[in-house]
This record gives C-alpha cells, sequence and structure tokens, in this order.
C-alpha cells in the first residue's frame, strides 16, 4: 500500500536531535543509521515515516515484524518456476532495501534469527543467498533505522552497535509544546490533505537543504587532527572496536555539509559524540579518571536519577509510616549486642544459640532496595545425560505445530508438519517435465518440505527464598528483595512463568503459585515477612513439588528453581542433621532435570560457605549476592533459557 | 462466515455505564483507537462488546473491496482502490454494517496478517494472498477477548498493523500490505496476568468494570437474564425502541463529531493534566482531547466544556500512569478533579 498520507516531518513539534539524528543519515548514508529509543507515543514512527517524503532518490522500506527469512532475503520466483519450470531469483526486502532506508519499527520484538541475518548482511553490505537451489549475490547497503521502547527489552550488544547513532526520545515537558503536538495531530486527522499542503513549503526547503548537503558531503576535509580527536574521543569514552571512531568522522562530515561548510569543527565532532557514543560507553576502568565531558554529563545525570529514586523511595518509606532505616539497623545492633556490624551475625559455633532465640525474634517486614538491570553471564546449561526428562523438551520443539513458522527444511522423516509453500515452490520446478495425472501440479516425495517452528518455551522461575531471622539482619533483605525484584523485571520482559516460595520457622510456604503475572509475585515478595529459623530442606521440598506437577502440566516448560538464601539450615525437615538433608534434596532436584541458581547471602565475618556446597549438590550455578548487585545477574537466567 | 445467534440487547444491559459508554465513543469515533474492558468474570465483558454490533451504524464501503475501503477516503485506501480512483474509475459504492470481528486467543499468526493462497497456487500456478483478519477488520470493530492471553507473536503483528493502520505483510513468499484500521477492544481479567504496556498503550480508553454492588441492580441483573433466557426474541423486542433511539443519537454524534470546537483553554487543560498526572508520551493529552470532542458531539453539543475533559480523562488515564516497574499503577484521580477545578474557577474570575 503506497503511504501517500503521511504527518509531515516539519511539522513533528520538537524532538530536535531525532530529527537532526535522522537527517544527518539522509546527508551521509555513511553514518549507519540510527537507533530510536523511547517511551509509547512520542512520534518515534512518525518522525520515521515522515522522513520518507524527503528525501530525494530515497526510499523508506518496512521490515515488519512479521517477516520470514525466505521474504528478507529472497528467494525462488514461484509463478516463474511453475510458468518456465526455470529457476529464477525472487529477490527480498534486503535487495529493496539497497542504496535506501530499512526501517524496522519495535526493533526489540524482531526474532532472533531475522536479526542474525540482518546482522549478517549489514556487516558485509552483501547480500549472499544460497538456498533451494538458488546461489545469487547482490549489494545491500542501506541505512538501518530501528524504533523500540526499552520497556519491552533491549538489544543484543552486536545489533546495538551496528546503529550508528542513538537518540533517546521523551514527551514535551513543556505546556505550549505540548499544546502545539495535540493540535497539530487533531488538524491533521480530521483533514490529512489540508494540513500536508500547509506544510508543502517547508517540506520542499527541507528537502532542498538534504540535497544541497549532499553535494556539499563530499568536499568535506577530512584533517588528519579531526581523526585524531575522534580517536580520541571514543577512547576516552572506553568504546569497543573502531566502529565509534569512524561514526564520530562521519556524523561530523554530515552535519558541517548541512551547514554548507567544508571544514569541521571541534564542535561539530562534540555534537556527533553525543548521538555516536551514548550506546558504545562502557563503564570506566577504575583507574581511568579522564572522562569525556559527554559522558560525565551522562554521568551526573544517573546520579542525579539515583540521587531522586532514592529520595522518593524515602518518601515513600514515611508514608508507609515504617520506620526509618536507622532506627531499625540500632535496633538490630542492640538485638545481637555491640559486635562492629561485619560481625553482628552469629558465629558458626553460635547457631545452636541462634536457634533457640529465634522464635522470639519479631517478624519485620523490610522495604526493598533499588531494582538495577542486570547483564549476561554463561553458564553451561546441564548435560542431557544428567537429565533425564531432557529429551521430551527438543522433541517437542519439533513435533508440536505450535509456533511461529521460522523456516523450513528437507524432512528426514516422515512429514507431520508440512511447509506448503516450500513444498510447492521445490515441486514447480520440475512441473514441465512430470507426469501430471489430471492434477494441476504433481508432487513427489523428494518435494516434501517439513516447518520448522520457533516455539516459545515455557519458562518458568520459581523462587525459593530465605525468609529467616538471620536475612533480616544488616538489610540483607533490603538488598535480597532488590535483586529478586530486578530478575522479576526481566522475567517480565521475557513474559516467563514466576512463582515464589518462602521458608522461614518451621516450615515453608507458597506465597504465589506459578503464575504469569509478576506484578503480583513482586507485590508478595514486597510484604514478605522474615523472622524465626531457617527451615532450608522444606523450601526445596516445596520448591520441587511445584516445580514437579507443574512440568506435568507443561511438558515443554523449562523448570528453573532460583535459591536465595545463606543456607545455614537449622531446621530438618524429618530428622538428622539439616545442612546434609537440604544437600540430599539437592542432588534430587539435580537428578531430576530441574535447573538451579544458587543466590548466597551470607554476609558475615566467617563464612561458612554452606551455600556453594548446596549449590554444587544441586548442579547449580553459584553467585554471591554482591555479584547480583554488580549488575551481573540477569544473563544466568537469560542464558539458561535460551540454550 | 457468521454463525447466527440472539443477541442480549446491548440497552438491556445494567449499569456499567462506563463500559458502555467507551464503547459508544469508540463507535462514533474510530479514530479513539479502541477500548480495554479489565475486569472480574462475569461482569458482561463480552456480552456488552457483542451487544454492540446491533447498534452500529451502516457505511458507504467500495462494494467489491475486499477491505471495504471508503470510497471518499484516498489516504486509506488499498491499493486496486487507489488506482482506479486515479484512473477515474467511479467506485461502486454499497452500505453496510460495521461489524464486529473476532480474534480468537488461538489464532495463528498466519490467519492473522494473511497468507498465501494455497489452492490459487496450486490450481494456478500464481501467487495470490488469502487475507487473514485483519482484513476484515479493516474499518470495524476487531474484538479480542481474553486479550492478555494472546501469543506473544500475534501481539506483535497486532501493535505493528494498529500502529500504523497498516498491515504489511512479508512472509513464505508473500509481499503484500493493505489497509488495517480498526478499533481495538479487548477484555482481560488482571488476575490472569498483565498485558504488554506497549499494547496497553494502544487501547485508546480503559474501563474497568466490577460487578454491581447495589442489590436492587443485582437482582435486576439476574432477572433480565433469566427472562432473556428463557425466551430471547421476546425480551429483545422489549428493547426495540430504545436500541433504535440510542442508533439514532450515535449517527446523529457521528455526523456533527467534525464540526465540534475546542477553545485554547481546553488544549492547554488537557496538557496540563498529562503533565501533571506524569504519562508516558504524548497519547494520552491527544486522546483526552479526541474523547472530550466526541462526547461533546454526542451529548449534541458543538463546543468541549472542561467536564467533558474531565470524564475523558477518566477513560484515556488508568491504563497510562507512568510507574515504576512493579508498582501499581493507581490513578489519582483527585489531582485530575483538581485541575479542572483549578481552570473552571480561573476562567470565572
Amino acid at each position: 500500500m503506497p503511504r501517500e498520507y503521511v504527518f509531515p516531518f516539519s511539522a513533528i513539534v520538537g524532538q530536535d536531535r531525532v530529527k537532526k539524528a535522522l537527517i544527518l543519515n539522509a546527508v551521509n548514508p555513511g553514518i549507519g543509521g540510527v537507533l530510536i529509543s523511547g517511551e509509547k507515543g512520542t512520534a518515534k514512527s512518525t518522525m520515521v515515516r515522515g522522513l520518507s517524503k524527503l528525501l530525494p532518490g530515497m526510499e523508506v522500506v518496512d521490515l515488519p515484524l512479521n517477516i520470514t527469512e525466505d521474504r528478507l532475503i529472497g528467494t525462488i520466483d514461484l509463478e516463474k518456476a511453475i510458468s518456465t519450470g526455470k529457476k529464477f531469483f525472487e529477490p527480498g526486502i534486503l535487495a529493496k532495501a539497497h542504496k535506501n532506508i530499512l526501517y524496522v519499527d519495535e526493533v526489540n520484538l524482531l526474532s532472533e534469527h531475522i536479526v542474525n541475518s540482518l546482522l549478517d548482511v549489514a556487516q558485509s553490505g552483501v547480500n549472499i543467498v544460497e538456498r533451494e537451489g538458488i546461489s545469487y549475490a547482490h549489494k545491500a547497503q542501506f541505512v538501518l533505522v530501528g524504533t523500540m521502547n526499552p520497556e519491552e527489552g533491549m538489544l543484543r550488544p552486536q545489533f546495538l552497535d551496528r546503529f550508528g547513532l542513538y537518540v533517546e526520545v521523551k514527551g514535551e515537558g513543556d505546556i505550549e509544546e505540548r499544546k502545539r503536538v495535540i493540535s497539530r495531530r487533531i488538524e491533521y486527522e480530521r483533514s490529512p490533505e489540508e494540513f500536508i499542503r500547509q506544510y508543502q513549503k517547508e517540506e520542499a526547503g527541507l528537502a532542498q537543504r538534504i540535497c544541497t548537503a549532499r553535494n556539499v558531503l563530499e568536499l568535506v576535509e577530512v584533517t588528519h587532527d579531526i581523526i585524531k580527536i575522534a580517536a580520541d574521543i571514543a577512547k576516552q569514552a572506553n568504546c569497543q572496536g573502531h566502529r565509534a571512531d569512524l561514526v564520530l568522522v562521519e556524523t561530523a562530515r554530515a552535519i558541517a555539509a548541512l551547514e554548507g561548510r567544508k571544514n569541521i569543527t571541534i564542535k561539530d565532532l562534540k555534537e556527533a559524540a553525543e548521538l555516536a557514543l551514548p550506546h558504545r560507553t562502557r563503564p570506566q576502568p577504575p583507574q581511568n579518571t579522564e572522562v569525556p565531558e559527554e559522558t560525565k554529563e551522562e554521568e551526573s545525570t544517573r546520579e542525579e536519577q539515583e540521587r531522586q529514586e532514592e529520595e522518593n523511595r524515602q518518601e515513600q518509606e514515611e508514608e508507609d509510616g515504617l520506620p526509618p532505616q536507622e532506627e531499625t539497623r540500632q535496633r538490630d545492633n542492640a538485638h545481637n549486642g555491640n559486635e562492629p556490624e561485619e560481625q553482628s551475625e552469629p558465629f558458626p559455633d553460635k547457631i545452636e544459640e541462634k536457634k533457640k532465640e529465634a522464635p522470639f525474634q519479631e517478624d519485620r517486614i523490610d522495604e526493598p532496595g533499588e531494582i538495577f538491570s542486570v547483564k549476561p553471564i554463561q553458564i553451561q546449561p546441564f548435560e542431557r545425560k544428567d537429565r533425564e526428562g531432557s529429551g521430551k523438551r527438543s522433541k517437542t520443539k519439533t513435533s508440536s505445530r505450535q509456533g511461529r513458522y521460522i523456516r523450513y527444511r528437507i524432512p528426514s522423516d516422515k512429514v507431520t508438519d508440512l511447509a506448503f509453500d516450500a513444498t510447492l515452490r521445490a515441486a514447480a520446478l520440475f512441473q514441465k517435465k512430470r507426469e501430471k495425472n489430471a492434477l494441476a501440479m504433481a508432487i513427489e516425495k523428494s518435494d516434501l518440505r517439513e516447518k520448522v517452528r520457533e516455539k516459545r518455551i515455557g519458562n518458568t522461575l520459581l523462587f525459593v527464598v530465605d525468609a529467616s531471622g538471620s536475612m533480616g539482619a544488616n538489610q540483607r533483605m533490603r538488598s535480597t528483595k532488590a535483586a529478586i525484584l530486578s530478575l522479576l523485571n526481566d522475567a517480565y520482559q521475557k513474559r516467563d512463568m514466576v512463582g515464589l516460595v518462602a521458608f522461614r520457622k518451621n516450615s515453608a510456604e507458597v506465597m504465589l503459585g506459578i503464575t504469569r503475572s509478576v506484578d503480583l509475585a513482586s507485590k508478595n515478595l514486597r510484604e514478605l515477612p522474615t523472622g524465626g529459623k531457617t527451615p532450608l530442606a522444606a523450601g526445596l521440598f516445596l520448591g520441587y513439588e511445584i516445580l514437579k506437577a507443574r512440568q506435568v502440566k507443561d511438558p515443554d516448560m523449562v523448570p528453573v528453581l532460583i535459591l536465595v538464601s545463606d543456607c545455614r539450615a537449622n531446621v530438618a525437615l524429618h530428622a538428622g542433621d539439616p545442612v546434609e538433608e537440604a544437600k540430599e534434596l539437592g542432588r534430587i532436584l539435580r537428578y531430576e532435570g530441574i535447573n538451579a541458581l544458587v543466590i548466597d547471602t551470607e554476609k558475615d565475618f566467617i563464612e561458612l560457605g554452606l551455600a556453594k556446597e548446596i549449590a554444587e549438590a544441586m548442579g547449580a550455578k553459584y553467585y554471591k549476592l554482591n555479584q547480583l548487585e554488580a549488575f551481573e545477574i540477569e544473563g544466568v537466567v537469560r542464558n539458561y533459557l535460551g540454550t | 462466515m457468521s454463525i447466527k445467534r440472539t443477541v442480549y440487547p446491548f440497552c438491556a444491559i445494567v449499569g456499567q455505564d462506563n463500559m458502555k459508554k467507551a464503547l459508544i465513543l469508540n463507535v462514533i469515533n474510530p479514530a479513539l483507537g479502541g477500548v480495554l474492558i479489565r475486569g472480574e468474570k462475569g461482569t458482561a465483558k463480552s456480552t456488552a462488546v457483542r451487544a454492540l454490533a446491533h447498534l452500529l451504524p451502516e457505511m458507504n464501503q467500495v462494494a467489491d473491496c475486499i477491505f471495504g475501503c471508503d470510497p471518499l477516503d484516498k489516504s486509506s485506501m488499498c491499493e486496486s482502490c487507489l488506482t482506479r480512483t486515479k484512473n477515474g474509475e467511479a467506485l461502486p459504492v454499497v452500505a453496510k454494517k460495521m461489524q464486529v470481528v473476532e480474534l480468537p486467543v488461538s489464532a495463528t499468526e498466519d490467519r492473522v496478517v494473511g497468507t498465501l493462497d494455497i489452492e490459487h497456487a496450486i490450481k494456478k500456478g500464481e501467487k495470490k494472498f488469502e487475507p487473514g483478519i485483519l482484513a476484515r477488520a479493516n474499518r470495524n470493530i476487531l474484538y479480542v477477548d481474553e486479550v492478555n492471553l494472546l501469543d506473544d507473536h500475534v501481539v506483535d503483528v497486532l501493535l505493528d498493523a494498529a500502529a500504523m493502520g497498516v498491515n504489511n505483510i512479508e512472509r513464505e513468499g508473500v509481499s503484500y500490505s493493505h489497509p488495517a484500521k480498526f478499533i481495538l477492544v479487548g477484555t482481560m481479567n488482571p488476575e490472569e496476568g498483565d498485558l504488554r504496556p506497549q499494547l496497553l498503550d494502544r487501547f485508546g480508553l480503559a474501563v474497568d468494570v466490577r460487578a454491581e454492588s447495589d442489590t436492587e441492580q443485582r437482582i435486576e441483573v439476574v432477572k433480565r437474564r433469566l427472562e432473556y433466557e428463557a425466551n430471547p426474541a421476546e425480551f429483545a423486542s422489549q428493547y426495540n425502541k430504545q436500541q433504535a433511539e440510542l442508533a439514532a443519537r450515535i449517527l446523529q454524534a457521528k455526523q456533527k463529531l467534525n464540526q465540534v470546537k475546542f477553545g485554547e483553554r481546553i488544549l492547554e487543560l488537557a496538557a496540563r493534566i498529562s503533565i501533571e498526572i506524569g504519562v508516558d508520551g504524548h497519547r494520552a493529552d491527544i486522546n483526552m482531547i479526541k474523547t472530550a470532542l466526541t462526547m461533546a458531539a454526542f451529548a449534541g453539543r458543538s463546543e468541549v466544556v472542561p467536564a467533558d475533559v474531565l470524564e475523558a480523562a477518566a477513560l484515556v488515564l488508568p491504563h497510562r500512569m507512568r510507574r515504576r516497574p512493579f508498582e501499581e499503577s493507581i490513578l489519582e484521580f483527585s489531582k485530575v478533579e483538581e485541575i479542572v477545578k483549578e481552570y473552571e474557577e480561573r476562567s470565572i474570575a
């Protein structure tokens, strides 16, 4: 459908940085595109679509989320194959995108295999097709433009780096600007034709400016000095690889060209850095003190944000009528005697003593600390032979007819899920020579293709949380809750199922059955009180029961038990040593093929390291709580689930 | 394909005024972007949506177009209608009722977006596009019961189309695009899990429904239901007059809509509410004004008044409140009321 009526680019109120980034790419496709990230309803897509009307000799080619591999890369031309019996290549979106803008709305929702194909081509600028008996290659150099809402999850670093520039959009805060946004939109909707006409002159002017700048671009001189400064900026921002330097120079060139200048200034480079570096800047190594201005600014805003959030949180607490943190801590210290904070936990030989005093401890509810975003860590899944139930998972992946048809393959066995289109395409080639027996098409066994589907695996995360008295000390529950909430945040983006089990006093309790509502889980977690002894085995046993029951219901799901505890078990499920009993249960979990993570909350002067032992028994990945806070937890789960 | 069934009359639904109003407003002004109805089980959510079908006005469409294009609106025509118009061809016009097109939760992606017509490919050796649910939904109401249970892939596709008003298909050898402007109506039970914020924002309005708490009203609900089940046709006929009146009112409002005016101050009011309440992006403000315009039209007025904005805010804001992860978004509506009150006082002074 031709998009004849689009909201004019020049009629968009504000959003100057995004507009500039788009225009710069139009002037100099060598910049490598732009990723526009921002909250909903901030005219992200409107801007890109508006741009399409401004580009002389350039098109905006859409890459819809429903795209299949054959339409992206190109495939055999079905019609020609049937009518002529010859192989012709039918180009896909990548061919259309050559020398144009390739636009992906909601780029973070694109499925993995499409991203992979895209990365491949974006890198080389050439699309090489080797499929269905077709061998073909064509140039595919395009400006990649994506929009995304970060609430839905981020992009892989590799993909992120493909975008030359990165801009964040926000809603307008100024009331006059906002008024203008509303009235223009309503005017447009009431009469698109009339509205577009009003902006015709402005649009033509902008198009002319882009055109002129394109001609100037070739004349802009890139001196050795400029390259050196660009390299310095990129180095100081601690960017990976050399793409940052290159993009800086290309962007600065476009900025100069747009202003009709033939020389690049430091100011151009600074402006370019604001667009080219945000998504490439990595945290500074500690020894490095020099930071380029832009990053400093960013950091200070981040600090400002954090401070703000801290304030909000405190306000919240006051509203809730909870005692201020300081008092709570004092009470704890008084309770544990005058030992320094680091040692406020009982020594190992005092466990007995603690057991006695535990029941007298009052229940308390800790507010969670700040939620943090979390990044990947590698983890090896269980080996197949260790998991009895694992065969089922891979089997359902192919035989199940649910899920999204991503590609096809030549079947090895009997076909249960026929890929009609691919089969027809395969058969089409031979129609001229085959005996048709009054049928329109003759299909032979060798033509059959079956569908390969991508199925969402039922990911189920069960948090088994220690809520015993020891967790209440030292604000431990605060950081524990923060860590779990951060994991829940990720689970939300991946739309996982979650559940929550807590153990304390003498038993374990289901705080929340397996549900899709992450909101509910976080609510229950917030309200989770701590106090009493540590019945670890009971917690593990309950967790095991819930996950097994769930597995019966949904054999495809990948069960993951996340144990959050210091594992100082002091209540047995039956009789005997509580720690040994927990280890035994851990071994059962492992044998049953339940993936596990252990998050060790031990934070004492003398560490017992029990959690590590239990993690070993469970065959679980082991993390200390403070490692999570170092932004390093979510990947644990993600990698598990991705395998 | 449609299964004929007697439908419970819209006017016979007891209470649930907010829900009914939100649905009616969308019928008057399809540009409002649909409505999300959240509530417990058994609160007449689905009944109301299905009942709406009978109130839907007729509209002109190109008779032989599968997408039911508007013969006068070039901005959202399918390629074939557009080409025909450009070639000076007079398009055959027919008046048809707007429809409620259901999207079952189990629908697969290919049925939603459309796919290659296999039969045609085999018989003729030609590629032909077989339209999906989105094609039928163009200019109609797309109804998703239990929208929060929809498969993620289908949600993505739906978002794509809802955002652009166009369905772009690039799959399995088919490259095609057609208009897909629809009123998205979804129902959900929040206990079953939440909706992604992105999809949430696509719904123009949101209403929360609860069971009636008034005993008299509850009795009335049961009584009418029993009466209806005993003799549907007879029951429905009792409401014929009411239904016809409402349909006529909707039609009038529809015609009036484009003449309704709003002043600079009304604009300011909407912008101020959005800023002070702290919503994401601009969709809330824009929708607030559009909803207020539609309300004025429904009330037969030709000018938006502050009370319209207040009422619109109640429908536009609840699902758009900015929130930190996992905090419940509670709309402090008293704040909106204060802003409107302050505004009115200033106007008098």
